[in-house]
């Protein structure tokens, strides 16, 4: 592994330019084997298909996702109801697209968040080592020993219900593997030929690391991010379901089950949909990120 | 191995598995009663500092009260311990006189020094039951000099202030504060002068029906016959109480005869069960209210015309029909139903235009931002959903705020809200008092009284006018008299348009298996299963 | 000689590992204790009622501490949990470690039939795989696998009770054991399956599996993937090793290669993989004991979360906290002891 990457590092070139060249040839490249690959390329294709439907939701909807109609309410699946209607009357499909574009919204919004919090520790840390990484390391294990779902759930106690305090809850939650990563990619690099290089020119450590560090370990941050994302999806429905989640009235497909589930037995439809959906997306981009690992794991 | 080689593996290991798990054939025994519930609010058995209906139903069949109310007619007091009681001339000074044939679990007699130590501990602890008590004038400082036994067998309570002597019978009767303690047992447990709190929240020391055996928060409580009860024994020789939230859980349950009794199941599974021939439930109407409530403290709210628009943006009759069927039955008033005093229902309806009109003079013509705090629990949430709807169609955006108990009525008794669904109104004593007092009396609107007791106070409605003739009715005698001022005080609040709009009163749907007989629950929650049977 | 070096060596990195472990709960601490102390939850609610009078309520607050500053609290409570003090929790009125003691066997129970099916189903699934690999089977083998990552456990529960419990009725439904037999057994170790047999109480014994029998296998689901695709990436490294392909030439039968050979050689990891993904099943269990009224450990910490009863929260948490680490370290010992590799 280690010969490995210092093979790769010393043979690309120092500016860069050359290095995003690099990753865009990869992901051109790897574009191509993702298709070859059935699995990764359905995984690829119902993910595109919930960014499609979250982008077009309006029309794709049949109803209004919110319009509450008492007398028509707990129908089942019909020509009108695709997936029937809830206990206020809400057509149970339209609500899922609606809830399609939640879901995104907080896997966005958790990448954002962790990406650069994980990159900027992990390379911080694995570049200067010593006390800071030593601090940095601790505070990580710190996040790292407590269980994702209960240290969410403190901090949405913390914090009182809510979709953003979910996000930021789950957040929390995930940018220790991401920035243990960066730190493992970055002690690789640190030694690396081009980098000694760069720093007998006197470029500073921030000039370092965000030019020549942290391009380099994109790749495998990006790839663990998808792999994280359908963890998140289902911390985020476990946090719906358990209340703690998105409020009333917004369709997110875990609160959706949460409240459902009073009417389950008669009612089937009000959990089965959105459970299916959850499944399903998560599947996707699990499969999708087990096939971007495959990709760059040097074995294959 | 190939692939029939991991089919047979997937068949062997589904075999094994339903060769060690033959078909369930769980029905209770027949001398055991086993009943599933919520249990989230039974934090402590402690009859001063328990709090919430859930103790109530557990309590009532460990302790004994001095006397009962008739459960589907709670203002007929029967005797119980007391044999007999009088009430002095000026109605100031309640007797009673006590059976000598009670004994404790522990052993020890009952006798007039436990009932009146029972109830002065429960001043001097100063905890969650403490407050009805000190509305009626008593204080730790006063309570051992009002409240003695005369002898062994004698007790005697005098009022502190003058008050509706009936009214605090009632509390007597219905109170989880009124259950006597053994207070020699008790005394063996005490630490740091704590009059046995510690020990008393996970013990039990009374002479009720049954033993506690076990208990365990959010799990179980098992109670065992006591057979040296002073009553006739009762046939159950078990009861199992199970924690059990899932509304769905219980209805399978109720259907395998895993449990014979199950409570707070979700209207769409009482409705199901309503059709199976095993089951049969029953409705029990409690004292309390489902509400609206605005806080009067925040300035929108405090417009009288933006209240009344609120009275007219509540779907009464969509609420009552489709979500609270099971839960509760419409009702209008501050006084709950079934009271001489509760006036006929107002009629109060949906009227969005009629809503728009007012907003539109309060100045609001295109609606507001505002929130409603809200128990994320059914029927609650729901009733929010649809108060949320209405709302917005006369261009009001509110949004839902979930939470705990604790921290919807945390804010409540803040007066940090704008809007909330609730239940309230105290109310377990059949008389107009209790449900007034804790939902509209309001004698001190400002921020340091800290009235945090009075739902009155905690959404800053005041109206001295009120006020007074609740104070006056209290001492009324003349009980034509009393019933016109009560009746006095609804039609004001429907003129000054008070802050809790109540929208159904509670109702308590258990379910039973047939075979249960002479389970009658309890409009004061005190439920007792003592005389339960069943018959197969 | 060379073995005592290389222990002293191992030991450092234990003691090392140690001190590190301590500076990690002292933090986890202090998270959990401020975290609790921002909560918007009043704990003295929890105590007096939504009704209590002011008075009430003041006397409580007092009586909680609550009235220190922050820093003050956080000292107390570190004094008393330095003499081994946990104080008591609101939602049951006894010690935190008492509660603990009880709450924590079931879900360790729970846990263990988990990872039970996740062993019995998992290492066959992976290493059948790794055999066929590239072939169908072994995609399907992945699909199953990550099905297992991408199912939200608390919608499996519901339906699996549903189909289950209420149709087939071949499983019990939500708690330990049928509530007629609850408390028959007393509790020896706390894990009723155990206590039952001890007892020799085999018709609770029987419920007591028929009730554990669909959580178990639903709180499995996510060891069973975590296990069969490890299993299979440890093989494939196996069987493209030299000594393997010696022993095809050789003309061992296909069986004795792959079982004997290859997968005798993977013990050592497998052992960790399986280390790790107990611990994480306990992460798990707050879902699943929700939906199956499971009277564990998960659901005691929801609902002390939930009450603001931060004596049970802080404890729980650093419980979870001390099994997590200790896990981690124990997977590091086994690997420094046994794999080869790592020796030097």
């Amino acid at each position: 592994m280690i010969t490995n990457s210092t093979m790769k590092s010393s043979s690309i070139s120092k500016s860069t330019n050359a290095n995003l060249m690099m990753l865009l040839k990869t992901v051109g490249h790897g574009c191509k084997r993702i298709i070859r690959n059935p699995l990764t390329a359905a995984g690829l294709v119902v993910v595109i298909l919930l960014l499609v439907i979250a982008v077009f939701a309006p029309w794709i909807a049949t109803h209004n996702p919110l319009a509450q109609q008492l007398s028509n309410s707990l129908q089942a699946p019909s020509a009108e109801h695709w997936f029937g209607t809830d206990e206020f009357g809400r057509d149970i499909f339209s609500r899922l697209v609606y809830g399609s574009r939640i879901t995104l919204y907080i896997i966005a919004l958790v990448t954002i968040i962790v990406g650069p919090i994980g990159l900027a520790i992990g390379t911080i840390s694995g570049y200067f080592g010593g006390i800071i990484d030593t601090v940095f390391m601790r505070i990580t294990d710190i996040f790292i020993s407590f269980p994702g779902l209960v240290l969410a759930l403190a901090f949405v106690a913390a914090l009182g219900p809510g979709l953003e305090h979910a996000v930021i809850a789950i957040a929390l939650t995930t940018w220790p593997p991401i920035a243990r990563l960066a730190r493992a990619e970055t002690l690789q690099l640190r030694k690396a030929d081009y980098i000694v290089a760069v720093q007998l020119q006197g470029a500073s450590a921030t000039r370092i690391i965000f030019r020549h560090i942290v391009p380099m370990c994109l790749s495998s941050v990006i790839v663990r991010l998808t792999m994280n994302m359908a963890g998140i999806i289902l911390t985020a429905a476990g946090l719906g379901f358990l209340g703690l989640g998105a409020q009333a009235p917004l369709p997110e497909w875990g609160a959706m089950i949460s409240t459902g589930r009073s009417y389950m037995l008669e009612n089937w439809w009000l959990v089965a949909a959105p459970g299916a959906a959850i499944m399903l997306v998560s599947l996707a981009f699990n499969l999708l990120g087990d096939g971007l690992r495959d990709l760059l794991d040097p074995r294959n | 191995m190939n692939v029939s080689n991991l089919l047979k593996y997937c068949a062997l290991s589904i075999a094994i598995s339903s060769t060690i798990v033959p078909s369930a054939n769980a029905i209770t025994p027949e001398n055991q009663l086993v009943i599933g519930m919520s249990m989230d609010n039974l934090l402590s058995l402690d009859p001063a500092s328990a709090s919430g209906l859930d103790v109530v139903s557990v309590n009532s069949n460990l302790y004994d009260m001095l006397i009962e109310l008739a459960p589907k007619e709670p203002s007929k007091i029967s005797p119980a311990v007391a044999k007999s009681w009088s009430i002095s001339e000026d109605g100031n000074r309640i007797t009673f006189e006590l059976r000598d044939d009670v004994i404790f679990h522990s052993g020890n007699k009952l006798t007039a020094h436990d009932v009146a130590w029972s109830l002065q501990r429960v001043l001097k602890l100063n905890l969650a039951l403490a407050s009805t008590w000190k509305t009626y004038g008593f204080t730790a400082d006063n309570v051992e000099q009002f409240i003695q036994a005369k002898d062994d067998y004698t007790v005697e309570i005098s009022l502190p202030e003058k008050t509706d002597p009936n009214l605090v019978l009632y509390t007597l009767g219905s109170s989880p504060s009124a259950f006597i303690v053994d207070s020699k047992e008790v005394l063996k447990h005490e630490k740091d002068g704590d009059l046995g709190h510690a020990w008393l929240t996970t013990n039990v020391a009374g002479s009720g029906p049954f033993q506690l055996r076990d208990w365990r928060a959010k799990d179980r409580v098992l109670m065992t016959r006591f057979d040296d009860y002073w009553r006739e024994p009762s046939e159950m020789k078990r009861i199992v109480m199970r924690h059990m939230t899932e509304s769905q859980s219980l209805r399978l349950m109720l259907e395998r005869g895993d449990i014979d009794i199950a409570m707070g199941m979700s209207v769409p599974d009482i409705e199901a069960l309503k059709k199976d021939d095993n089951i049969r439930s029953e409705a029990t109407i409690r004292g309390t209210l489902y509400y609206v409530a605005v806080s009067m403290k925040d300035d929108k709210f405090s417009n009288k015309k933006v209240r009344e628009a609120v009275r007219y943006l509540i779907d009464y009759k969509g609420i009552n029909d489709s979500i609270m069927p099971n839960y509760g039955v419409l009702h209008q008033r501050p006084l709950k139903l079934g009271l001489d005093a509760t006036l006929p229902e107002p009629g109060y309806a949906l009227n969005v235009q009629k809503a728009k009109t007012l907003l539109a003079e309060a100045g609001y013509p295109d609606g507001f931002k505002t929130s409603i705090r809200v128990l994320s629990q059914l029927p609650f949430i729901n009733i929010a959903t649809s108060l949320q709807s209405t709302l917005a169609q006369a261009g009001i955006d509110a949004e839902i705020i979930t939470g705990t108990g604790n921290q919807v009525y945390g804010a409540m008794r803040e007066r940090k809200f704008e809007m909330l669904v609730g239940r309230g109104g105290g109310g377990i004593e059949p008389h107009p008092h209790s449900s007034l007092r804790s939902l509209v009396y309001n004698p001190d609107n400002s921020d340091e009284a800290k009235l945090t007791n009075f739902q009155g106070w905690r959404t800053g409605f005041y109206s001295p006018e009120i006020n007074t003739i609740i104070e006056n009715a209290l001492l009324e005698k003349d009980a034509q008299k009393q019933i016109e001022m009560y009746q006095d005080v609804q039609n004001i609040y429907e003129t000054q348009i008070g802050a809790i709009f109540p929208v159904s009163q509670m109702l308590d749907t258990v379910l039973l298996r047939t075979d249960v007989k002479h389970y009658e629950g309890h409009q004061a929650a005190t439920t007792r299963l003592r005389e339960v049977t069943k018959e197969r | 000689m060379l073995t005592f070096q290389l222990s002293n060596k191992r030991f450092k990195h234990f003691f090392g590992g140690l001190s590190s472990v301590a500076i990690t709960l002292l933090g986890l601490l202090a998270l959990t204790f401020f975290i609790g102390r921002v909560m918007p939850i009043d704990p003295v609610l929890s105590v007096v009622g939504p009704d209590a009078d002011n008075s009430t309520y003041e006397q409580v607050y007092k009586e909680m501490g609550l009235d220190k500053p922050l820093y003050t609290q956080y000292l107390y409570y570190l004094n008393d949990i330095a003499h081994g003090d946990f104080g008591n929790a609101l939602l049951t009125g006894r010690p935190v470690i008492e509660d603990i003691a009880r709450v924590f066997p079931a879900t360790l129970e729970l846990a263990t039939v988990a990872i039970i099916f996740g062993i019995v189903i998992g290492i066959p699934l992976g290493v059948y795989a790794a055999v066929n690999k590239g072939r169908a089977v072994d995609h399907i083998i992945r699909v199953i696998s990550l099905f297992g990552y991408s199912t939200p456990v608390f919608w499996v529960g519901m339906i699996g009770l549903i189909i289950f419990y209420a149709w087939l009725n071949v499983v019990g439904g939500s708690g330990r054991v049928d509530l007629a037999y609850d408390g028959f057994v007393d509790p020896v170790t706390g894990m009723l399956l155990i206590d039952s047999a001890l007892a020799r109480d085999w018709d609770v014994f029987q419920s007591a599996i028929k009730h554990i029998i669909l959580p178990a296998f639903i709180l499995g689901l996510n060891a069973v993937s975590f296990i069969t695709r490890m299993t299979r990436s440890f093989m494939l490294e196996q069987l493209s090793q030299e000594y393997i392909l010696t022993a095809q030439v050789k003309g061992l039968p296909k069986r004795v290669v792959i079982w004997r050979h290859a997968f005798r050689n993977i013990l050592v990891q497998l052992l960790t993989i399986i280390t790790l993904s107990y611990g994480s099943l306990l992460e798990g269990a707050v879902l699943i004991e929700t939906v199956f009224a499971w009277p564990g450990f998960g659901q005691y910490l929801t609902s002390s979360l939930l009450l603001g009863d931060m004596n049970a929260v802080v404890a729980s948490i650093l419980l979870i906290g001390l099994i997590f680490i200790s896990l981690n370290l124990l997977t590091d010992l086994l690997y420094r002891v046994f794999d080869p590799r790592t020796r030097k």
